[in-house]
């Protein structure tokens, strides 16, 4: 059932004002808003990749994650071929997503930076095969234009 | 777990709907692994009304075009913060966007207040 015919409670239109939770001591981020779909890019601001999902576990690194009873972090940032399924819905298997780990990213603004260069990473495969493979081949494809 | 799972589930207490996570709330305040502190997760944001959320004119007090956000803040009212530890069961969808997604929180919970200025978040991103 789409989410936007799920039964939804009556709210009334006016709403006592909320109190506000302390500040954390670190920055502050909504995920949805300050991360998701942001682009990647690596150490020397070349882009890698859109950030389309997080992997998040407990700081034991168990990923079964049921309950709050335990702190959880973001350990991983997730990318992979997600435009099919969000157009027709659902996500991709966890096997189809590449892994960045969390400790390789060096700052959250309007793009999210890695300390790594982007060769290296999985997320690039595709890339580094269609330009050797494909691109090479064709005359004139190893080298910068003239 | 995949952040997607959260995203968009149900939120219930004792059964009730209250419900759906419009976002997750962290804060880079975890273990140092890199040269960045690994986010924690802080809370959940629900909204009663809707699942999606747009550009979070609810959260971040954004008042132009005008129509649109006193629009967008009436669609979200009552959005607000329930923090992590409060949450008592998280699961029950497999895919992002499932209806059996579902987070059941704690009887007794508290609510805060959704906005990110209380929070303190950067204005760059």
């Amino acid at each position: 059932m789409s989410p936007r015919v799920r039964p939804r409670p009556r709210v009334p239109d006016e709403l006592p004002e909320l109190p506000p939770h302390l500040r954390p001591a670190g920055r502050v981020l909504d995920a949805r808003l300050h991360l998701l779909d942001r682009q990647i890019l690596d150490v020397e601001d070349v882009p890698v990749t859109t950030l389309d999902d997080l992997h998040v576990s407990y700081a034991d690194g168990d990923d079964d994650v049921t309950s709050g009873d335990r702190p959880a972090f973001v350990d991983q940032v997730l990318t992979g071929p997600v435009l099919v399924t969000r157009v027709f819905g659902g996500r991709p298997p966890a096997s189809r997503l590449v892994r960045i780990p969390w400790s390789d990213v060096v700052d959250v603004g309007v793009a999210v930076r890695l300390g790594v260069r982007g060769e290296g990473l999985d997320a690039t495969w595709v890339q580094r095969w269609l330009r050797d493979r494909v691109i090479g081949r064709i005359p004139g494809g190893r080298h910068d234009p003239e | 777990m995949i952040l997607s799972d959260l995203v968009d589930a149900a939120v219930y207490e004792d059964g009730r709907q209250l419900g759906f996570v419009v976002d997750v709330r962290l804060a880079l305040d975890g273990p140092v692994t890199g040269l960045m502190a690994a986010p924690r997760i802080v809370g959940l944001l629900v909204s009663a009304r809707t699942s999606t959320s747009f550009m979070g004119y609810e959260r971040t007090g954004t008042n132009a075009p005008a129509v649109i956000a006193r629009y967008l803040a009436y669609r979200h009212r009552g959005t607000f913060l329930v923090l992590w530890e409060d949450v008592r069961t998280v699961g029950g969808g497999d895919a992002a966007g499932s209806a059996d997604a579902r987070v059941e929180l704690r009887p007794g919970f508290r609510r805060w207040s959704a906005a990110l200025e209380q929070h303190g978040t950067a204005s760059q991103a």
